[in-house]
């Protein structure tokens, strides 16, 4: 019977020192959603107030209500946009991942060719490809094309830089096992070097997913069309001129969301590559 | 020339420079027969990893000559499974799980798909890892790492097995288990092992014969038959009184070079 009394009380014991760790867990939780959310309601409402109080006109800054509006009254325009925007993106980024982390092996099978072209690879890198971006359209003409060009080009070299660095990597002990074994260059490229230069690609994936935005908005203010074609850039770029600013914000919000979430699908991705690594191995990535 | 029919490995006159300077092994002599456990014992820096490493062929000799079964130790590793490495580090594939890693080296040999999942366990088995073949090496404490880069080494059935300081990074308990398991398996395989260490104990408790060798330059200083029936008690006076005679000689080789 006492026996019986004790591991009650002692399970209950057991079970108030658990919900006080579940409600300090939960402090812990609302500190951390809720904060953030606290300073954008704070940031959202001094920004709907201070041009009402300062009387600031809404093509020099728009209220956030302004801005909303703009979005659901022109989501026709906003819409296509997008979508245009988005699917220039993707492209660019899979042309610049495909053809990156393809000329990077290549590069890495060959002593002499890696040692040089290499210093090239960086100082391209270096070049601002807004500065370039004109003469792809030269080029290739106005439109699709140059625009996911432009995208795949500033997406490109953090994807080459960052795999030959990974491909060269290689722990030295490793590569001797696979010389002892009589590897060949191929095999020890597809299952040594390639597997432990993931963490390198990654992080160049990672870059490159929300440069290849900027590249594909950079290109749509240069070599944009219209007739609904012209993606989040053109947009802007017409909105600026007609001093349509409320819509202005909505598409470079806009803009950064489709950044965000394109950025969150590709660490996903990564993190899924990833899965059977090591911890240590995946600080790498950092 | 006067080539002993079961000699495995031998050492003739070898130097090793490197282009540092530094002189890692100076007129190293020996040969080893089949079927012995040989371990070369010395401080660190008397080029005892050195000589293992051209054994295996990952480094050429500035002069003098090796031969692995009579023949250059680099055609050696091209022609067959003969010759197994095992680093100081388990040295693992992390995005491989246990079996893979075992697998590593019967693929890169291109040895027939079916019966090489069937080896792989087999190997896994002897070092008591067959209930773990879906982990990744990172879920594996060192020993049992260690476990797994013998099993690869295993997997390709060498006839010469190479370890390099295997244990040094192991603790105590864990690396007298393994120190008995690799025993067995040397009794059991019928291979020949050349073992490096700079643990006296290890030494004595695992060698047929040690070489110790002396630092700066590198040079053989002594052997020293062991001749303890297997398995050997570490708290039998005989063992004890071996530890003493290769503990007097490292240190004599050390003390030569202080004087020198």
């Amino acid at each position: 019977m006492s026996v019986e009394t004790v591991t009650t009380k002692g399970e209950e014991v057991v079970k108030g020192v658990t919900g006080v760790k579940n409600t300090a867990d939960k402090i812990k939780f609302n500190i951390k959603y809720l904060g953030p959310i606290f300073a954008l309601i704070i940031f959202l409402s001094l920004w709907q107030f201070v041009p009402v109080l300062l009387d600031i006109k809404p093509f020099i800054l728009p209220k956030p209500t302004d801005v909303v509006e703009a979005a659901i009254e022109d989501w026709h325009l906003l819409w296509p946009a997008m979508q245009v925007t988005i699917f220039e993106s993707v492209i660019g980024f899979l042309l610049s991942a495909i053809v990156g982390i393809a000329i990077s092996v290549l590069l890495a099978s060959s002593r002499v060719l890696e040692i040089s072209l290499y210093p090239y690879a960086v100082i391209l890198q270096t070049i601002p490809v807004v500065a370039i971006a004109p003469i792809v359209v030269i080029w290739f003409g106005s439109g699709f094309n140059s625009i996911v060009i432009i995208s795949f080009l500033i997406g490109f070299f953090p994807i080459v830089s960052n795999t030959l660095m990974g491909l060269n990597s290689v722990d030295k002990n490793m590569g001797d096992l696979f010389k002892l074994y009589n590897a060949s260059k191929w095999q020890t490229m597809f299952k040594l070097r390639i597997p432990a230069a993931m963490p390198f690609i990654v992080s160049g994936l990672k870059i490159s997913c929300t440069l290849a935005i900027i590249g594909s908005i950079t290109g749509e203010y240069i070599a944009g069309i219209g007739g609904g074609k012209g993606g989040l850039g053109y947009s802007i770029t017409v909105a600026a001129v007609q001093l349509k600013t409320p819509y202005l914000f909505a598409c470079a919000i806009t803009g950064a969301l489709f950044g965000i979430v394109f950025y969150l699908l590709v660490s996903f991705l990564s993190r899924l590559i990833l899965k059977s690594w090591h911890e240590s191995a995946m600080k790498v990535e950092k | 020339m006067g080539v002993i029919e079961n000699e495995i490995v031998l050492f003739q006159g070898v130097d090793k420079i490197y282009n540092t300077g530094t002189v890692a092994l100076n007129q190293l002599n020996l040969s080893v027969k089949e079927g012995e456990f040989i371990s070369f014992l010395g401080p660190s820096g008397c080029g005892k990893s050195t000589a293992l490493r051209m054994v295996a062929g990952l480094g050429e000799a500035t002069k003098g000559k090796i031969e692995v079964f009579g023949k250059n130790p680099k055609d050696v590793i091209k022609t067959s499974n003969d010759v197994a490495f095992v680093f100081q580090d388990a040295n693992l594939l992390p995005w491989r799980t246990v079996l893979d890693n075992v697998l590593l080296p019967l693929e890169l040999r291109g040895s027939d798909k079916n019966s090489r999942k069937e080896t792989a366990i087999k190997a896994l088995e002897m070092v008591g890892l067959k209930d773990h073949l879906k982990s990744y090496p990172r879920q594996l404490s060192g020993g049992m790492k260690m476990r797994v880069s013998i099993a690869r080494a295993l997997a390709a059935k060498p006839k010469l097995l190479l370890m390099d300081e295997p244990f040094a990074a192991l603790d105590e308990m864990t690396r007298q288990t393994l120190q008995m398991d690799l025993l067995n398996i040397w009794e059991k395989e019928n291979m020949s092992v050349l073992f490096v260490t700079h643990n006296v104990y290890e030494a004595v408790y695992l060698s047929t014969r040690i070489a110790v060798m002396s630092a700066r330059p590198g040079r053989l200083s002594n052997l020293i038959d062991v001749e303890l029936p297997y398995p050997r008690e570490r708290t039998n006076s005989k063992f004890t009184e071996y530890v003493d005679i290769a503990s007097q000689s490292l240190e004599h080789s050390m003390g030569r070079k202080e004087l020198g």
